[in-house]
């Protein structure tokens, strides 16, 4: 018994890889070596001296081209998403951007961007990164500088 | 992109520009919803994102900076920076919180499970440095691992919990009220004890020990003969796992009010005006000879009578109540600013308030700094 | 009582299982295997033996209550 639900399980499966095809990109298994086998292959002596090796969260998906590209981001939801997509939307050489979670059980963002052709779509999603760098810096200084006035005017 | 062609468009106005930023709450509609300061938005308007505009147009105003609770204005910020902000001081700063109960006994009404959660839900504080800089993520140990063999004292907190109660013999004969007739009849968050281990004794020293926030949150009720004997361990963890390590009450903002009066507003008129509003938001005063004498101010002839002014729209709830009463319409004109994000942080304790936004801002560059080599390091598929 | 002790009661009645019903001299051996119990008016705890009156050895209550486990019991704080 037990061999006959493996063999069934098996069968199922095979056919389920078979129209997994067609389904939308975010559920596919990743075809280059992200996440876990990044880091799996790294020696083991990476993992010890300061065992916060990230794995890679970032891929960009398949039907890419260089001005038009969609990213994948894994452990990231609308509150990169959202904030991303309104910085790089920012950038005059955007065309469009924009952020979906495909669905609510994976944890997994996409972002879709589209350049003119002054620049690419990861040179612009980098550009958003280090422009929400400097954005934080910049709330930050106001936001403390602001709070030692209101603290010293009491 | 290219500069449109023939005589190049004004710069917007002062006035321009707060028109653009205010959302119109009508009577049954709201307007002018979605932000539009990207570049070809406007013709000839940059818009582009430049970090010295933005030190420039960005401001804070502080209103309230309890340890608790903070109330404060971030002012020409987008919505999509304001909410991540919001949602990283919910979910994503770590707190210290029990993790695992063990319970040798408990003989009391209240059961084994529900007790463990009760606790686990208690804001707990302690010195903010070593919490921050030496406490760490406890992991679950792997299959066939010993129980024990990732519990340190680096990301491990041990408390205690030992109450028995009994009668007290001493009891007025006609007392009624348990807590004077037993001993230990309600078992209350401060009677939860810290047992340092390895280095905690000398990192958390007498002032700065793990404690409770609230001393007086009741745990469980007892009586006589009933008996609780609890160790618990405290771990790190983000609020995105369980609610119980969210370092805030609530973490929210809502938009500035404005309320804009279009035309006078006068006598009887006004006290209703003023009766649509929480208390503070509009006020009566009374029209001046200046005002009176000025043409088209809508004044003229009125000197003495009482108009309708606004005192502080920041406390307006914008219930729209105005609205109803056909007399003001067309007088009056309720909207949100756009880009003015009143926030409210009320902490629960292991942090400061105005501390955790700054924790906050700090969590979503660490994130972005993550993610910018990632993005270089990406695995080119076409 | 240990696990091994405890045999399953079946009904062919020949082995001296408890709640066998039959063959009531070969019963097991109750002197070691006293329960106590506690009183659920006056909390007094005492011990029980199978052929004991369900009450109480102090005020006489009927109504009696099994000790707690004496092991540690974990549960996660969610």
């Amino acid at each position: 018994m037990p061999g006959k639900t493996k063999s069934r399980c098996a069968d199922a499966e095979e056919v389920a890889d078979t129209t997994m095809e067609d389904a939308p990109t975010s559920a596919q298994q990743p075809s280059d070596g992200m996440q876990e086998d990044q880091s799996g292959n790294n020696e083991e002596e990476d993992e010890k001296d300061e065992e916060e090796v990230e794995p890679q969260r970032v891929r960009i998906l398949p039907g890419s081209s260089n001005t038009a590209a969609s990213f994948e981001f894994l452990k990231e939801g609308h509150t990169m998403g959202n904030a991303l997509r309104y910085i790089i939307m920012k950038n005059p050489d955007v065309e469009f951007c924009a952020y979906t979670i495909p669905h609510p059980s994976e944890d997994k963002m996409n972002i879709r961007i589209q350049t003119y052709d002054t620049t690419t779509a990861s040179a612009a999603l980098a550009k958003g990164l280090q422009d929400l760098e400097d954005l934080c810096d910049v709330v930050t200084d106001e936001f403390w500088t602001k709070r030692h006035d209101f603290m010293a005017s009491k | 992109m290219a500069p449109s062609a023939g005589k190049k468009r004004a710069p917007p106005t002062a006035e321009e520009i707060d028109e653009r930023n205010m959302v119109g709450v009508n009577k049954e509609t709201v307007t002018n919803t979605t932000s539009n300061d990207y570049p070809d938005n406007y013709a000839n308007e940059e818009h582009a994102w430049d970090k010295d505009d933005f030190r420039r147009s960005f401001k804070v105003q502080w209103h309230d900076n309890q340890q608790f609770e903070a109330q404060f204005s971030l002012i020409g910020i987008d919505a999509s920076i304001a909410n991540a902000f919001r949602r990283i001081l919910i979910a994503e700063i770590p707190t210290l919180a029990i993790e695992t109960v063990f319970v040798n006994n408990n003989t009391s009404v209240i059961q084994d499970e529900v007790l463990a959660h009760r606790l686990g839900l208690i804001p707990f504080t302690g010195s903010k440095k070593v919490i921050c800089d030496v406490m760490g993520f406890w992991q679950k140990p792997a299959e066939g691992e010993d129980t024990w063999s990732t519990t340190f004292d680096t990301n491990t907190v041990g408390l205690s919990l030992k109450a028995k109660c009994t009668h007290n013999k001493d009891a007025p004969q006609d007392s009624k009220d348990p807590k004077v007739l037993y001993h230990n009849a309600h078992i209350y968050a401060k009677d939860i004890t810290f047992d340092p281990l390895g280095g905690q004794s000398e990192w958390f020293t007498e002032d700065d020990k793990i404690r409770p926030v609230n001393p007086d949150i009741l745990i469980a009720k007892l009586r006589p003969g009933q008996e609780l004997d609890i160790e618990m361990h405290m771990h790190k963890g983000y609020g995105w796992d369980h609610s119980k390590y969210s370092p805030v009450a609530t973490a929210s903002y809502r938009l500035m009010p404005t309320i804009k009066i279009t035309q006078p507003i006068l006598g009887e008129d006004a006290k209703k005006f003023v009766q649509c509003f929480m208390p503070g938001v509009a006020g009566v005063e009374k029209v001046t000879r200046q005002e009176a004498r000025t043409p088209d101010s809508g004044y003229e002839g009125h000197e003495g009578e009482l108009k309708v002014v606004v005192k502080d729209a920041m406390r307006d709830t914008v219930s729209r109540e105005v609205l109803r009463h056909p007399e003001f319409e067309g007088k009056v004109k309720l909207g949100r600013r756009r880009d003015h994000f009143i926030f409210s942080i009320e902490s629960s304790g292991q942090w400061d308030s105005d501390e955790l936004f700054l924790e906050a801002v700090k969590t979503m560059k660490r994130k972005c700094s993550v993610l910018k080599p990632q993005v270089t390091n990406m695995v080119y598929t076409f | 009582m240990s696990r091994e002790a405890y045999q399953v009661p079946t009904a062919s009645g020949n082995n001296s299982a408890p709640g066998g019903g039959t063959n009531l001299s070969r019963t097991f051996d109750t002197e070691g295997v006293t329960m106590n119990y506690i009183c659920g008016d006056c909390g007094f705890k005492f011990p029980l033996r199978r052929q004991d009156n369900i009450r109480c050895q102090e005020c006489g209550c009927r109504i009696l209550y099994k000790e707690r486990t004496k092991r540690m019991v974990q549960f996660e704080a969610r």
